[in-house]
C-alpha cells in the first residue's frame, strides 16, 4: 500500500445526494456571532424547554437567551472584572441556566469549562485549578461541596442556580419545594471568602451595566479558544482538550450536512444526555439551536422513567443517546408500545451501538437511529450513518464532510483496506492540542492527524467499523479478541440486558475473556453462567467465548451511561493480586 | 350529621382529588394498560368479586343492625382510593399498575357499584329506609368521571397546571380524611364509646382481610410478588370518603350519623393499617432484591 490510500475518500460516492461532499464556509467567526444571529432570526419562538420528572417546566424563546446570555456576558466582564479568554466553570445539570451561562461565557469572549455535577470536590479542584477558572456557575443542589473545593482554587466568584431557574413561579416553588423537604437534597449555602450570589442576582447586575457584549465577542476568530473540554478520565488525570469557536462552528456544520435531510427549524429534540458533554454540547445544544428548532432538556435521565413526561407532553422528533438510553428506553412500556408519534430520527454515540438494540429500535419505532463516532478531542463528530440509503447496524458510518480519516499500524503504515488499523482522523473540528500538556499533545497529535487509540477496519464502500480500543484488546493464545465482539453477541441474548467484557489472566493461554452480564428483568426464569457460554458458543469462535460469566445486577457506568471497562479492569487487578 | 357547607366541602375536595388524578394520566396510559390486561383483570376481580362478598360475610357473621350494613357494605363495594396510588409508591410497588387499577375500579363503578350493592342488601335483608337508591351512586360516580377527564384536558393544554394539580390532588386525598376525622368524630364521641369491639373488628378487618385476599388471588392467579403486593393494597384499599359522600347524598339525620359511622372508621383506621402493611410490603421487596442478589452470585 502506498501513502497516498491515506487520502483516499472511498466514502464519497455514499453521500449520495443528500450530502454535499465539501463543508460549505463558515458563515461565523464566532460562536457568539452565531448566536446573535440565530437568535434574531427565530426571536420569540420557544429555544429550551426544560422538563422535570413531574412535568412541570419552564421554557425560553431565542430573544430571552440571547438578552439574558448578554446580561450574563456582562457580569462576567464589567463585574467580575474577567479578562477575554478567561476560564469560566459551568457545572450545571441539563436546565434552562445552562445555554444563559454557557452563551454568555462566549458572548464575553471567555472560555467555557465545561463541569460534570457529580464530580467530588477531589475531582473539582483539580479540574478549576489545571484550568485556573475564575468564576464558577454550579447548581445549587451540590453548593455544600464549595466549601471544600473554593479555598483551594483560584475561584473568585460563585454564582448558583437550581433545576427549576426560570421556571413559572408555582413551579419553580413547587421543584424547589420538594428538593429542600422532600428530599433534602438542597443543601444550605456554605460561607465562603468570596462573593456567593444567585443567576438571578446576577443577571440584574448585568443587566443594569447596559453594555452592549458585541464589543467583547466581535473579534474572536474560528482559532480562538471556545471551550477546555475536560476528558481522559479513563486513563488516568483528566486534561482538557482545547477546542476553538472554529472547532466547533465546523463540526455543527458537519452535524447538519449529515442529517440536513430530516432536519427542520420544526425539530423538537430529547436532550437527556447532559450537556456538559462534549456529544450533547454540539449535537444538540448548538446544532439544533442554530436550526432554530426546540431543545427539551431533561435534568436527569435516571431512572428512565424520568424521561416519560418529557417525551408524552412534546412532539420529540430527535433523540440523541448512547446505546443503554435506547435501550432502557425500550425495556420501558410506556415507550415501547407507544413510541414519539413525529420522531425523524435518533443519534447514537458516546459508545458501541449494538445491533440488537439497533434493529429493534427500527421495529420499536420505525425511525434510523444512526449511530455516529466522535471524541471530545474532535468537538466530537468524526462520522456518522447516512440517514437514506442501506442501514448498516454494525458500522459508525462514513467520515462527516470535510474530515479526513486513515487506518495506520504501529509504524504508522495505512493498511490494506479491509484491514484493521488505528483509526487517525485530519479536520477542522479536531482541537488544538490539550491544555498546558505539550506531551499528551505530542502522543496524540502528530503532524496535524489525531490519533483517536481505537482500531477499526473500513469495508469498499468507505465505511467504517470500530473493531475495539486498542488498549482493551484481549489476546486469547496469541489471537486477537475485540471485547466489542462478545458483547454483541452477549447482547443478542434475550436473557441479556447488558455486557462488558475484559480479559483475566490465563495460565494456559495467557489472558482469557471474561464477561459481566446484567440478566434482562422482563426475560422470565433463570440466567446461568452455562447458558450464557452455550448462546456464545453458537455465535463466536472458541477462543472468543468467555470462560468466567460473572452475573451482577448492574455495570460501572459513566455519567452518559457508557459502560467503564476500565473499572471492571481494576476489579480483575484487585483480585487477581489478591489470588497472587 | 354534616352540615350542607361540609357535605359540599366534601364534594369539591373528592373533585379535586379526581382533577389531580386525571392529570396523572394520559389517554396513552389507558392503551397500554389494556395491552397486558391481566394484572387490571386481576384486580377488577378481587376488588368487585372479593370485597363485597367479604363485607356480605362480615356482616351477617356479626349479625350487624341494618344501619351498620349498608354503611360496610357500602365501603366493601366501593372502587380503589387515590390514597392507594401513594402507598404502592412507598412499598416499592408497581405504581403504574395501582393508578390504572384506580382509575378502571372508578369508572366500573358506574355499573358495578349499585348492581352489586342492590344485591348484597337484599341478601342482608336490607329494605326500606336504608336501601341505597342506584341511581345516587351511580351520578355521584359520573360527576366524578367529568374532573378526572377534566385533569387529563388540563394536562394536556398546560403541563405545569397539569403537574400542579396532581400534587393538590394527592395532599387532598389526606386532608380528606382528616376533614372527616375531624368533623365527624367530635358529635358522636359518645357514639364511639358505645359501639361495641364487633364493629371496630369489622372496620378494621375489611381492609386487612382484603389485602390478604387481594394477595392470594393475585398470586394464584400468576402474578408476581410485586405486582401482587400492588394488587393487594388496592384491594384492602377502598374509596372511603366516596362512600361517606354517597351516605350524605341519601340520608340525613341521625339515620346519617349511623350509618356514616363504619365509613368514616374504615378512612380512619386504614389509613392506619395501610402505612403498617406498607412498611412490611417494602421491607420483603427489598429482602427479594437482595435475595435475587445472592442467588446470582451463586449462578457464577
Amino acid at each position: 500500500m502506498t501513502a497516498t490510500n491515506r487520502y483516499a475518500r472511498p466514502w464519497i460516492a455514499a453521500y449520495g445526494t443528500e450530502i454535499a461532499a465539501d463543508l460549505p464556509a463558515p458563515r461565523f467567526d464566532n460562536i457568539a456571532a452565531l448566536i446573535k444571529d440565530t437568535s434574531t432570526r427565530f426571536a420569540g419562538r420557544t429555544a429550551f424547554t426544560c422538563v422535570v420528572p413531574n412535568g412541570m417546566n419552564g421554557s425560553l424563546t431565542f430573544e430571552q437567551v440571547d438578552a439574558m446570555s448578554d446580561a450574563f456576558a456582562a457580569f462576567l466582564r464589567h463585574d467580575c472584572g474577567l479578562k477575554p479568554g478567561a476560564r469560566v466553570a459551568v457545572q450545571l445539570p441539563n436546565s434552562l441556566a445552562y445555554p444563559v451561562a454557557a452563551f454568555g461565557v462566549f458572548k464575553a469572549g471567555c472560555v467555557l469549562v465545561n463541569t460534570n455535577p457529580l464530580y467530588t470536590p477531589a475531582e473539582m479542584i483539580h479540574q478549576f485549578n489545571d484550568s485556573g477558572a475564575e468564576v464558577l456557575v454550579i447548581v445549587d443542589l451540590f453548593a455544600d461541596k464549595l466549601a471544600e473545593v473554593i479555598p483551594q482554587t483560584g475561584i473568585r466568584t460563585v454564582v448558583l442556580a437550581g433545576v427549576p431557574e426560570f421556571f413559572p413561579l408555582i413551579p419553580k416553588a413547587v421543584v424547589r419545594g420538594v428538593q429542600k423537604v422532600w428530599n433534602r437534597t438542597l443543601p444550605p449555602v456554605p460561607e465562603l471568602d468570596v462573593p456567593v450570589l444567585r443567576i438571578t442576582e446576577a443577571l440584574a447586575k448585568g443587566r443594569s451595566d447596559a453594555i452592549d457584549p458585541h464589543q467583547w465577542w466581535e473579534w474572536l476568530k474560528p482559532e480562538d479558544l471556545a471551550l477546555l473540554q475536560y476528558t481522559g478520565g479513563t486513563t488516568g488525570v483528566a486534561k482538557g482538550a482545547m477546542l476553538t469557536h472554529g472547532n466547533i462552528l465546523a463540526n455543527l456544520a458537519q452535524v447538519q450536512a449529515m442529517g440536513r435531510s430530516h432536519m427542520s427549524s420544526d425539530d423538537c429534540v430529547l436532550t437527556a444526555l447532559p450537556l456538559y458533554h462534549i456529544f450533547a454540547f454540539t449535537a444538540n445544544l448548538m446544532t439544533f439551536f442554530e436550526l432554530g428548532a426546540r431543545n427539551i432538556l431533561v435534568p436527569s435521565p435516571r431512572p428512565v422513567q424520568n424521561i416519560q413526561r418529557a417525551i408524552e407532553n412534546y412532539p420529540i422528533t430527535w433523540i440523541t443517546g448512547v446505546n443503554t438510553l435506547f435501550n432502557g428506553l425500550m425495556n420501558e412500556e410506556w415507550f415501547a408500545a407507544f413510541p414519539p408519534r413525529k420522531l425523524r430520527a435518533a443519534i447514537a454515540g458516546g459508545t458501541a451501538l449494538h445491533q440488537a438494540v439497533a434493529r429493534r429500535w427500527d421495529e420499536v419505532t420505525g425511525t434510523r437511529i444512526a449511530e455516529g463516532y466522535g471524541l471530545t478531542e474532535s468537538s466530537p463528530l468524526v462520522s456518522f450513518n447516512p440517514l437514506t440509503g442501506r442501514l448498516r447496524p454494525d458500522s459508525i458510518g462514513i467520515p462527516v464532510p470535510g474530515t479526513e480519516i486513515a487506518l495506520v499500524d504501529d509504524d504508522d503504515a495505512p493498511v490494506p483496506q479491509g484491514q484493521p488499523g488505528e483509526l487517525i482522523v485530519r479536520g477542522p473540528q479536531v482541537m488544538q492540542g490539550y491544555w498546558q500538556r505539550p506531551d499528551d499533545t505530542a502522543q496524540t497529535l502528530k503532524n496535524g492527524w489525531l490519533y483517536t487509540g481505537d482500531v477499526a477496519v473500513m469495508d469498499e464502500d468507505g465505511f467504517l467499523k470500530i473493531v475495539d480500543r486498542k488498549k482493551d484488546l484481549v489476546i486469547v493464545s496469541g489471537f486477537n479478541v475485540y471485547p466489542n465482539e462478545v458483547e454483541d453477541a452477549l447482547a443478542r441474548m434475550d436473557a441479556v440486558l447488558e455486557a462488558a467484557v475484559v480479559g483475566i489472566p490465563d495460565e494456559a493461554s495467557g489472558e482469557a475473556v471474561r464477561a459481566y452480564v446484567v440478566k434482562n428483568p422482563d426475560h422470565p426464569g433463570e440466567m446461568t453462567r452455562d447458558a450464557v457460554i452455550a448462546h456464545c458458543k453458537t455465535l463466536l469462535t472458541g477462543y472468543k467465548v468467555p470462560k468466567s460469566v460473572i452475573i451482577r445486577d448492574e455495570l460501572p457506568k459513566s455519567p452518559i451511561g457508557k459502560i467503564l471497562r476500565k473499572d471492571l479492569k481494576a476489579e480483575v487487578r484487585a483480585e487477581f493480586a489478591a489470588k497472587g | 350529621m354534616l352540615t350542607e357547607l361540609e357535605t359540599t366541602l366534601l364534594g369539591i375536595m373528592m373533585m379535586v382529588i379526581m382533577l389531580g388524578m386525571g392529570a396523572s394520566m394520559t389517554p396513552r396510559d389507558f392503551l397500554i394498560a389494556f395491552r397486558k390486561p391481566k394484572g387490571i383483570l386481576v384486580g377488577l376481580l378481587s376488588q368487585f368479586a372479593v370485597m363485597p362478598f367479604l363485607g356480605f360475610l362480615l356482616a351477617v357473621a356479626l349479625g350487624l343492625p341494618a344501619p351498620l350494613i349498608v354503611g360496610l357494605l357500602l365501603i366493601a363495594c366501593m372502587p380503589g382510593g387515590t390514597t392507594s396510588n401513594i402507598f404502592a409508591y412507598f412499598s416499592k410497588g408497581v405504581l403504574a399498575l395501582s393508578i390504572m387499577m384506580t382509575t378502571v375500579s372508578t369508572m366500573v363503578a358506574v355499573v358495578m357499584v349499585p348492581v352489586l350493592l342492590s344485591f348484597y342488601s337484599s341478601m342482608a335483608g336490607v329494605t326500606g329506609d336504608y336501601y341505597i337508591p342506584a341511581a345516587n351512586v351511580a351520578q355521584v360516580l359520573v360527576v366524578l368521571l367529568v374532573p378526572t377527564a377534566l385533569g387529563m384536558v388540563l394536562r394536556k393544554v398546560n403541563a405545569n397546571i397539569g403537574a400542579t394539580i396532581e400534587l393538590i390532588g394527592s395532599f387532598m386525598g389526606v386532608v380528606v380524611i382528616v376533614f372527616l376525622i375531624a368533623s365527624w368524630v367530635p358529635r358522636n364521641y359518645q357514639l364511639l364509646l358505645d359501639t361495641g369491639p364487633g364493629v371496630y373488628f369489622v372496620t378494621i378487618g375489611i381492609g386487612l382481610i382484603g389485602m390478604l385476599f387481594g394477595y392470594w388471588v393475585a398470586r394464584g392467579l400468576a402474578q408476581d410478588t410485586n405486582r401482587a403486593r400492588t394488587i393487594s393494597l388496592e384491594t384492602g384499599i377502598q374509596n372511603g370518603p366516596l362512600a361517606v359522600l354517597v351516605i350524605t347524598l341519601s340520608f340525613a339525620g341521625d339515620m346519617q350519623q349511623e350509618v356514616l359511622l363504619i365509613p368514616v372508621l374504615y378512612s380512619l383506621f386504614i389509613v392506619i393499617t395501610s402505612t403498617f402493611i406498607t412498611l412490611w410490603y417494602r421491607r420483603s421487596a427489598t429482602r427479594e432484591a437482595l435475595a435475587r442478589d445472592a442467588a446470582k452470585v451463586q449462578a457464577r
